[in-house]
């Protein structure tokens, strides 16, 4: 900034303390635990690396973990568009229940969710005997996993598109609509497109949580290796079995889903933020003047 | 195509929207809902939308009736006072969307797709900007694009809500004469809704004057201008001065309470135009003292006081020169047309009366 430092603004020696106070606080507790992650997936050289994540029971975890997300993530999409046109869209009886239903997996501790669960569909559950005599499995199962991942990630899209649905308004549906387009025609042409961006953030901090989500799954899996065991599960088993290198190889993994979703959500937020300046530009009337006449 | 309004009524919570609503709209009319806001214009014109439905009553389109017709089947062009344009389509893909939509059978080919919108974007005078989005559009051009997209269709009846009410003045001076230019040229009944007598009174061949759910008057701009229906039409429509029969006696006897109204107070208004100053007393005249002469473009304002109460009256140029007042100056008022109405019960004052 060339302009002159206003005379508000703190002394020097403040914002040099308070950046560098920042700066290690995250070096410690951010950047130097992801740094010892692949130090030591890595401390026995990269064959070693490599065979730890070759390991049958390793790709049998990261498959499980993939497979959980696509099935969770569609299902998630599906219930967050619904749920967020519901509540932006329309005003209903319990709404306000609705909305603080969703929020409901964030208040929960995860393995509260997990025994819920358990206490529903395990053999001693609500549904227990049915299940049992009908041979579907749950608990203990991939369904189990998948509805543990459904709930704590549950939030994570409806959350995101209400707002953003409130603030763009049904105007451009009713025009949709005014011109002869079906319900489907408006949901494909006018809704999802203007909800794209926020729909795609949504889905990446689902799928973050999807796949590194423990204690919920943790609970319902039953770690039976090689069938039930997710990546967070597997490094748990690897790391208390003090295979360092397998543990740190499985949880260098994870480390870089988060980064990579890390630089995905900063590419969104960006996009966003361009979708908002022209959501903006175009509600203002020309050249930002008078503002409109309600 | 004409439209027929019966006994339509809507209420949301205990608000009423409308309130027993009778409205012929007939083939090829522009008509203005006029009102303040929260009159239920605009819930009216949401009604014959489809976009809204009554609490009861009925919509006719062209005497048959429409009222649980879906929107998607009214063939109703809307548009609205924010655009509602879509935001990720260019221009033309927007004006193209209508065709777009319309079932295999029916849809027109690429080619005939592209000369119609062409055409509607050349009759809006926007075809250059066919490949823009509507966010690089200023108010005025987004707001033709839109009539451009509702017109795509080939409505049968045309409603904008505030079309222009999101517009600087100039431009909504600019792009009211072009519609009312637009009409002329296409034809198609319109009803738009505004809060802006000089806007209804300009572009209307039909004002419906609405206050509270209901109807105040239906008449041409000249009509509801210059014999306002009801006390709320004349304070709606332009400035006037209200004179209280209890207090201005001879003023407000000129003309007689309409039979049946109870006898007691009666309201006069005049409108400024409507009221001569004379130097001299004469019959039926008010006396006033000079307070303040503005000069605004073609007329001259002067306002008046009488007692404690402020009366403003216009003039011409040439009649405030040739009586040359100033300030501080004895005259005498005369009124050229007066209206009068039984008083409005206590509590009930609206509008700006002076």
């Amino acid at each position: 900034m060339s302009s002159p430092r206003p005379s508000i603004a703190e002394p020097r020696w403040v914002r040099f303390t308070l950046t560098a106070v920042a700066l290690v606080f995250l070096g410690f507790f951010l950047a130097l635990p992801l740094v010892a992650v692949f130090v030591e997936a890595l401390a026995a050289g990269i064959p070693a690396y490599l065979d730890a994540l070759a390991d049958p029971e390793a790709r049998s975890a990261i498959w499980l973990t993939v497979l959980v997300a696509l099935i969770a993530l569609p299902l998630n999409v599906a219930f967050g568009v619904a749920a967020a046109w519901a509540i932006a869209r329309f005003e209903f009886r319990g709404k306000s229940a609705l909305i603080t239903l969703i929020d409901l997996p964030f208040a929960v501790s995860p393995v509260v969710a997990g025994l819920v669960f358990v206490l529903l569909f395990g053999s001693q559950g609500l549904f227990g005997a049915w299940l049992s005599a009908h041979d579907i499995r749950i608990i203990f199962a991939v369904p189990g996993i998948v509805l543990a991942t459904l709930f704590v990630t549950f939030p994570f899209v409806a959350r995101e598109l209400i707002p953003l649905m409130q603030a763009q308004g049904r105007e451009e549906e009713e025009a949709a609509v005014s011109l002869g387009a079906s319900g489907w025609q408006m949901l494909w042409r006018v809704t999802l497109p203007n909800i794209k961006w926020g729909l795609l953030y949504g889905v990446i901090l689902a799928n973050a949580r999807a796949m590194g989500e423990f204690g919920a799954v943790s609970v319902v899996s039953g770690h039976i290796r090689g069938e039930t065991n997710t990546l967070p599960l597997h490094v748990e088993i690897l790391y208390n079995e003090y295979n360092q290198v397998g543990a740190f190889a499985a949880a260098s993994v994870l480390a870089l889903l988060a980064l990579v979703t890390l630089i995905a959500k900063t590419i969104v937020e960006w996009r966003m933020r361009r979708e908002t300046a022209m959501l903006e530009a175009s509600l203002s009337p020309e050249g930002g003047a008078a503002s409109p006449a309600a | 195509m004409s439209i027929e309004i019966r006994g339509i009524g809507k209420r949301f919570g205990n608000f009423v929207a409308l309130d027993n609503i009778d409205l012929d709209i007939p083939s090829g009319e522009l008509v203005a809902l006029l009102g303040p806001s929260g009159c239920g214009k605009t819930t009216l014109l949401r009604i014959i939308a489809g976009m809204e439905s009554p609490d009861h009553g009925q919509v006719l389109f062209e005497g048959e009736e429409a009222t649980h017709l879906h929107v998607r089947e009214r063939k109703v062009g809307f548009v609205f006072q924010h655009y509602a344009l879509f935001r990720h389509m260019t221009v033309f893909e927007n004006v193209a969307f209508g065709l777009r939509v319309k079932p295999r059978h029916e849809r027109p080919s690429e080619a005939e797709i592209r000369r119609r919108v062409t055409d509607l974007l050349k009759l809006v005078q926007l075809d250059w900007l066919a490949e823009r989005y509507p966010s690089q559009l200023s108010g005025g051009q987004r707001q033709r694009i839109a009539l451009a997209r509702a017109l795509a269709v080939e409505p049968k009846v045309l409603l904008l809500d505030e079309p222009f009410g999101a517009l600087d003045t100039r431009v909504r001076k600019e792009l009211r004469r072009w519609l009312r230019r637009l009409h002329d040229e296409v034809h198609i009944s319109s009803v738009f809704v505004t809060h802006d007598q000089e806007e209804a009174l300009e572009v209307a061949d039909r004002v419906v004057v609405m206050n509270q759910g209901r109807i105040e008057q239906i008449g041409t701009p000249d009509e509801v201008y210059s014999r306002p229906a009801s006390p709320f039409v004349y304070r709606f429509l332009g400035d006037v001065n209200v004179f209280h029969s209890r207090l201005h006696g001879a003023w407000a006897e000129i003309n007689r309470l309409p039979e049946g109204a109870h006898a007691g107070e009666a309201l006069a208004f005049i409108r400024p135009h409507d009221i001569d100053i004379e130097r001299f007393e004469q019959a039926g005249s008010l006396a006033a003292r000079v307070q303040e002469v503005h000069a605004i473009g073609p007329s001259v304002r002067v306002e008046l006081a009488h007692g404690s109460e402020l009366i403003e009256v216009e003039l011409t140029r040439e009649r405030a020169n040739a009586l040359g007042l100033s300030r501080g100056d004895q005259v005498w008022l005369r009124p050229r047309q007066v209206r009068v109405f039984a008083a409005e019960p206590a509590g009930e004052e609206f509008g700006s009366g002076i």
